[in-house]
């Protein structure tokens, strides 16, 4: 029903240049692994630790830039179970949701410390914390992107391929808006 | 518009011509045939694998407008590796090889009769949305979209709201697209376009060059827009007349002369008086800072780009070659010229503009991407300040982390060589360099009068 997890803290207009490099295009996903926020100021670790279950939480315009695949890509292999942000970019967000890895948009959001334990209850479409207490509403997803999600990204859902990574969105019962 | 219709901003016009029914019952996204989809070596390599399992063949080859422009030539073993899968899936496909190493996808895609006013075109690149100055709805998405597509020919979009520019006044002569794309930038913020389309109305007195247009609608993506469009005109029409000659556009890529309804509803406008405007630089790091050129400190400058799909036309190097003429580059300073395509470097070659820029000290490198991605040719290091007229000066692009971007036009880029800082660049201009040069950026008195400092 819920994703729970440590919240990775980024800031406003952070592009897809600094969230994966170009250096680190490739074909093999050990090479796209590696370059995990390697433009980062302060993630010089992201390429190798683990990030098993983290929450990307961040600013307005996440991901504004390149359309390049393997910037989301790296999420994905990085263990990262879903993106919160004030606001999205476009290529972005369709590049995660095509994957089935859950992005969504909390305009409410507040600054928050690194490793804040975040929830995203994506069936009543709200984001909450203990500390600090927080119970922020999303930006209802469209319909296609809950199916979408609900098959594991675009290609399942077309039927043209399998789901790209773990399904985080599969069995989530998923906040469709209204009241 | 009929009278059942609303009225219509032209991007609304251009894809509810063909959109069929919402994708998913309650959705705003709706099913789009395509006209026509840009690939890469770079971002169609990412789709291969995962199309080959899907076991099917790809809708249209004839409307893949596929170049190689990344990795054109390769600069490491892996990349010869990326490049040569593509081309076999190229050939494997029966997809035009016709544009393999002649340039920069985006330039090769506004040089061509397949391009054309009121198409649906997306492409596996960001940059894209250049071909808006067409006239034309051109998107840029990432590969898991461009696979859907390879195989369905459609797309799944909003249609997009619309923000009006309209630009008013005279263009000065040291004024470019770049200045005026960056000034957009300024105005509207880094996301300030996200999910709308910027709709360009050109009002100058003596109208804005196509090749600053290119610039514009190149960069609406650096707004977060999902598309840029020009509204068609008389310098559209003389130069698809002069591109296209006389047989028009290909059979089958006919296109549609669209325009938006006088009272189509936008959710903002803005209205720049161009002759009012200074040269601007973008500050190293994002596209959050944007300054008059004679306002930002005065950094001094190891490396000069000059190229890009946002920076690397036929104006681009004229104006350089008219301000580095008889000059040369300033000890200390690297400046690479990467002309957009092999059109474009032909007709430098054929004009003496490389002459002029070869004389200065200039380093000129084959139309590719290069430079611009941090792919090669040109990467800086910690430390090192880079001018250039690419499109993005974000931490890390161009090489190292510690390395700075400074985005501007040719003409400050150009000045910038001449002074090893950045600078306005009529600082270095008598006043003479530039005169006419909307009119006719390279006359043939620049032509003969060689390039011999």
């Amino acid at each position: 029903m819920k994703i729970a997890g440590r919240a990775l803290i980024m800031g406003d207009n952070v592009n897809t240049d600094v969230l994966h490099p170009s250096r680190f295009f490739s074909l093999d996903d050990r090479t796209v692994r590696a370059g995990f926020l390697q433009a980062a100021a302060g993630f010089e670790q992201a390429g190798t630790s683990d990030l098993t279950g983290r929450v990307v939480v961040a600013g307005d315009n996440f991901g504004c830039g390149s359309s390049r695949e393997t910037g989301a890509r790296a999420f994905l292999l990085a263990g990262v179970q879903a993106i919160v942000a004030r606001s999205l970019a476009r290529i972005f967000s369709r590049n995660v949701r095509n994957l089935g890895l859950p992005a969504v948009e909390c305009p409410s959001l507040p600054a928050l410390a690194p490793d804040t334990e975040v929830e995203i209850d994506l069936a009543r479409g709200r984001l909450r914390a203990a500390a600090p207490a927080l119970d922020l509403p999303l930006v209802p997803l469209d319909p296609f992107w809950l199916a979408v999600l609900e098959a594991g990204g675009l290609l399942p859902f077309l039927g043209l391929g399998e789901p790209a990574g773990p399904r985080p969105g599969a069995s989530l019962p998923m906040y469709r808006g209204g009241p | 518009m009929t009278p059942e219709t609303l009225p219509e901003t032209l991007t609304e016009k251009i894809l509810r011509r063909s959109a069929a029914a919402p994708i998913v019952t309650g959705s705003e996204l709706l099913r789009i045939p395509v006209d026509l989809v840009l690939g890469h070596d770079a971002t169609i390599a990412l789709v291969i694998e995962r199309f080959k399992r899907a076991g099917r063949r790809i809708w249209d080859p004839s409307r893949c407008f596929f170049a190689a422009d990344h990795f054109a030539p390769p600069s490491t073993p892996e990349r010869a590796d990326i490049l040569r899968r593509y081309l076999a899936f190229i050939a494997d496909q029966s997809i035009p090889d016709d544009l393999v190493y002649r340039g920069i996808s985006h330039q090769l895609l506004i040089e061509d009769r397949r391009c054309q006013p009121g198409m649906v075109i997306c492409g596996a690149d960001s940059h894209t949305v250049m071909a808006g100055a067409l006239g034309c709805f051109a998107c840029g998405m990432g590969s898991t979209d461009i696979l859907a597509l390879l195989l369905t020919g459609e797309v799944i979009l909003p249609i997009p709201e619309s923000i009006r520019i309209d630009f008013e006044g005279a263009l000065p002569e040291w004024l470019f697209g770049k200045d005026l794309a960056l000034e957009i930038i300024r105005q509207l913020g880094e996301g300030g376009a996200v999910d709308r389309a910027l709709e360009y109305h050109d009002r100058t007195r003596h109208g804005l060059p196509m090749e600053s247009r290119f610039t514009i609608a190149n960069m609406a993506v650096e707004a977060g827009a999902t598309n840029g469009v020009f509204v068609p005109d008389d310098a559209l029409r003389r130069y698809l007349t002069e591109r296209d000659g006389a047989s028009g556009p290909l059979p089958g890529f006919e296109g549609a002369w669209l325009e938006p309804d006088p009272d189509a509803g936008y959710v903002r406008r803005l209205c720049i008086d161009v002759g009012e405007l200074c040269p601007l630089v973008a500050l190293p790091g994002d596209l959050s800072r944007i300054v008059p050129a004679g306002e930002a400190e005065p950094s001094s400058v190891q490396q000069v780009f000059i190229g890009s799909c946002a920076g690397g036309r036929l104006e681009d190097l004229a104006v350089a070659a008219r301000v580095l003429r008889g000059r040369r580059v300033a000890p200390g300073v690297r400046l690479v010229v990467t002309p957009a395509s092999q059109a474009v470097f032909h007709a430098c070659v054929r004009n003496g503009i490389l002459d002029v820029l070869t004389a200065a000290g200039a380093l000129v490198t084959n139309s590719s991407c290069g430079a611009c991605g941090g792919i090669d040719k040109g990467l800086i290091g910690a430390g090192e300040v880079c001018v250039s007229t690419s499109n993005r000066n974000f931490r890390g692009r161009m090489g190292s982390n510690d390395g700075l971007i400074y985005l501007a036009s040719s003409a400050t880029a150009a000045a910038a060589a001449v002074t090893g800082r950045v600078c306005d660049p009529r600082e270095v201009l008598d006043g003479q360099r530039l005169r006419g040069f909307h009119r006719e950026p390279w006359p043939a008195a620049e032509r003969t009068s060689g390039g011999a400092a």
